[in-house]
């Protein structure tokens, strides 16, 4: 809750008023766990994944003998840089520049892909003195990376001192800006906006609107390559505090947002969601563990196979030909080829189809009738039929629901001959995971959905366990609301 | 090409051998369900009893290996009594002549349809006239004993090749006959691996109109076969005529009417390469036609007439469905 004391007051007391929030429908999704060699006993937040290492923001001591304070001797965010080890690990961070601003909160910041622009948050009012009924609100700055220094810091065009503009993020391929502000129309305390670029020009700021922005804060923007655009809310549906929520721009608007489950949300604040592009694996900042923020690194511990075959139809229709009088063109009116499928039914001709009605093995043969004669010549031929199911898990379940609707999944019809069948495993193609043989799924979301199966076996012989997978697209329609 | 003529070569002659032929020397053969030969009295050259030429050729192959005396013996060779066609009076004389050595089957002339030219070739080992005689009306007479050596040896059949003309020299009534190849004067005993085959056969139907009375004559197709062209005359559209094959369940082909020749083209399969077919023909079941004497030939792309074995080279062919069965797509 702290890191929006350091902003603005206003949103300090929003944030007291932390809603207790319920919990997701599939635990154990990610896992989770603190960066300790970034870790410090002051607030470490806001990461930002770097091609070379971490970008965060943090009140630490700059070294032991030295905090880092403003005029008014309150305790100010730097950014910070840990530099990935051999490992890909972030290792002991350095304070990221030096020439940024002098006494005043610089962070949270965010790079553009290039890597030459930073967007940052900064106080208006640098290196003075905040005169007494003034208010040193927040702004984005932008610098430029000229080699190992940032230059040319510009005030976002957007700016406005009577207005807090925070939490910039640029989109990975430049063309949106996403910040967040309290400026005129705002909806809530704390909203986000949006502007896009225009033959380089950002345009004017937009609200995203009552689906995405509640009456509460919304902080931390974050637009995942999934699409997903997550961010950071106090809004009540969480487990508690800040809680980090994510919405998807669909048909033209964002729908409605979906808070993520534990263990990335806690009851404590969980927020500054930042993941690498492609993966849902990177980092976020909390303040479970004591009263201070950490970041947290978080990985994807969803099972999903990247190669799952697509569920495949019984077939229990076949066609059933002879050879030898379609080969020969030789069919003739004074001959009748009468098929017996083995199953009560019969057809005639040189070629018939026939469908059986489930899995069974069947005596096929093949009557001759002379028609010169009226003598039939009995089983001229036959064909011991095995039908069996395809070996495979079967998902069982509608192929198109309503968003907000049950859906309910069945393995049951599933075919795997001498499997001793320990689990089965659903992924809902949302990040969201259950087990067992039957199982029940709500999407809030409409879209399209690849649900995998993954059966997996006991251990066998030297302990070796089989897994199929198989999986299933589900459409999901609006459900009207 | 003459390597794979070698091959066929041996092929054939291993089929000759085969324990096939065992009962194969009565003509018609067993499994061919005819119940006679005939032949005309050649008097007025009328064809439309049935018979074009009024004559037929017969070959006997009798096995390199044999060496004991062997007969030929004619069943019922007299025309008249009870199985003879009667025209207004029995006025007809049959020669029998049987013919060995050299040229005998080999002269091209030997192998033809037509009782002209040279088709008497080779060695004249015995001949016999017959006209009315009612001590031969339905029994056997026999010729011989004959010495297989005074035949023609054909290395293809790995045989010595006897042929038997029966020639309606006079009058015009119909001789009803059969054949038999002997080790016995007096009763029909096989020679194992002999056989009998005809390049055109004349014979009787059976006088009713029961489809269950198939009758069948089996050519025999030579390798390099690409089709056939099959002859029939003065079939009177007696009921249907279906080519079965091992992998022909029933072709149908065009019969022929009153003194009438009828043709038709069959391509032929590589499966039916070296081995015969089976040329089934059904009597008409509804009204009957009676007495009705047919011919039929068959030959080649080449115009090379092709045999009609009276035990069927391979065996009677037996026509098997192979069945395909896939799931439908």
């Amino acid at each position: 809750m702290k890191r929006y004391i350091t902003y603005t007051a206003v949103i300090f007391t929003v944030l007291l008023n932390c809603p207790s929030g319920i919990y997701g429908q599939a635990k154990g999704s990610f896992e989770v766990s603190p960066v300790s060699a970034i870790s410090s006993g002051s607030d470490d937040m806001a990461p930002v994944i770097l091609s070379d290492g971490i970008l965060f923001c943090s009140n630490r001591k700059v070294n032991p003998f030295l905090t880092k304070k403003n005029l008014e001797g309150v305790r100010l965010y730097e950014l910070y840089f840990a530099p990935f080890d051999e490992n890909g690990e972030p290792g002991k961070p350095v304070r990221f520049s030096s020439n940024l601003g002098k006494d005043t909160n610089i962070g949270p910041a965010s790079v553009s892909s290039d890597g030459k622009t930073i967007y940052f948050t900064r106080n208006y009012i640098v290196g003075r003195k905040v005169k007494k009924n003034e208010s040193n609100k927040l702004g984005i700055f932008t610098a430029t990376r000229n080699g190992s220094q940032l230059t040319d810091i510009q005030s976002f065009k957007y700016n406005d001192t009577a207005s807090n503009l925070s939490y910039p993020y640029v989109s990975a391929d430049g063309m949106y800006l996403f910040f967040c502000s309290d400026m005129p129309g705002t909806i809530g305390k704390y909203d986000i906006y949006m502007c896009e670029n225009v033959d380089g020009k950002w345009t004017s700021p937009v609200n995203l609107g009552d689906k995405v922005n509640s009456a509460d804060a919304e902080i931390n923007p974050f637009l995942h390559s999934s699409g997903r655009l997550y961010f950071a809310s106090d809004r009540a549906g969480g487990p508690g505090g800040l809680d980090i929520w994510f919405t998807t721009l669909a048909l033209g608007s964002w729908t409605k947002p979906v808070v993520l489950d534990d263990p990335i949300n806690s009851e404590a604040d969980d927020f500054a969601f930042y993941a690498v592009q492609g993966n849902l694996e990177g980092y976020f900042a909390s303040n479970r563990r004591k009263s201070n923020d950490d970041i947290f690194r978080f990985s994807n511990t969803i099972i999903r196979w990247s190669v799952c075959d697509t569920l495949r139809k019984n077939n229990y229709c076949y066609e059933f030909i002879e050879e030898n009088a379609l080969k020969n063109d030789t069919i003739d009116v004074r001959f009748r080829w009468e098929w017996n499928f083995g199953d009560g039914i019969k057809a005639d001709g040189v070629t018939a189809e026939h469908c059986y009605s489930g899995p069974g093995v069947y005596d096929v043969s093949l009557d001759i009738v002379n028609l010169i004669t009226g003598g039939i010549e009995k089983r001229q031929a036959s064909y011991e039929l095995a039908i069996t199911d395809v070996e495979q898990p079967v998902i069982a379940s509608p192929d198109k629901i309503m968003a907000g609707e049950n859906l309910v999944l069945n393995a049951g019809d599933s075919y795997l001959p001498g499997m001793d069948i320990a689990r089965y495993y659903w992924n809902f193609g949302d990040e969201t995971v259950s087990s067992g043989l039957e199982v029940s799924k709500i999407y809030s979301l409409p879209g399209e959905y690849n649900i995998q199966l993954i059966v997996s076996s006991k251990p066998g012989a030297g302990g070796v366990v089989r897994e199929v997978c198989v999986c299933k697209d589900i459409e999901v329609t609006p459900d009207g609301n | 090409m003459r390597e794979n003529r070698y091959i066929h070569i041996v092929i054939l002659s291993l089929l000759l051998a085969l324990p096939a032929g065992v009962n194969s020397q009565e003509v018609p053969g067993p499994d061919e369900n005819i119940p006679f030969l005939i032949t005309f009295g050649r008097q007025g050259g009328e064809t439309s009893w049935g018979d074009d030429d009024f004559s037929q050729t017969f070959f006997f192959t009798v096995p390199k290996d044999y060496k004991d005396p062997f007969y030929i013996r004619i069943y019922d060779p007299d025309i008249g009594g009870k199985t003879d066609e009667l025209n207004n009076f029995w006025n007809t004389r049959m020669v029998y002549t049987i013919f060995g050595g050299k040229g005998c089957y080999t002269d091209p002339q030997a192998k033809g349809i037509d009782p002209s030219g040279n088709y008497k070739s080779g060695t004249m080992l015995a001949t016999r006239t017959f006209g009315m005689d009612n001590k031969l009306d339905e029994r056997w007479f026999t010729f011989g004993p004959f010495n297989p050596a005074d035949g023609e040896y054909y290395p293809k059949f790995s045989s010595n090749v006897f042929k038997i003309i029966c020639d309606g020299v006079s009058g015009d009534d119909g001789n009803l006959y059969r054949y038999a190849l002997s080790r016995r004067s007096d009763a029909n005993v096989p020679i194992e691996g002999a056989n009998a085959f005809t390049y055109e056969y004349t014979f009787r139907m059976w006088n009713n109109n029961d489809t269950s009375f198939v009758s069948h004559i089996y050519p025999y197709i030579d390798s390099g076969c690409i089709y056939i062209r099959q002859r029939n005359f003065d079939w009177d559209n007696d009921g249907e005529f279906v080519v079965v094959s091992v992998e022909r369940k029933g072709q149908s082909m065009p019969l022929s009417g009153e003194d009438q020749w009828v043709d038709d083209r069959m391509p032929i399969l590589d499966a039916e390469i070296g081995k015969s077919l089976d040329f089934r023909f059904y009597k008409k079941r509804g009204d009957l036609v009676r007495n009705n004497n047919v011919v039929m030939t068959v030959e080649n792309q080449y115009g090379e007439n092709l045999q009609f074995f009276s035990a069927p080279i391979g065996g009677v062919p037996v026509y098997k469905p192979r069945i395909t069965v896939r799931p439908k797509k």
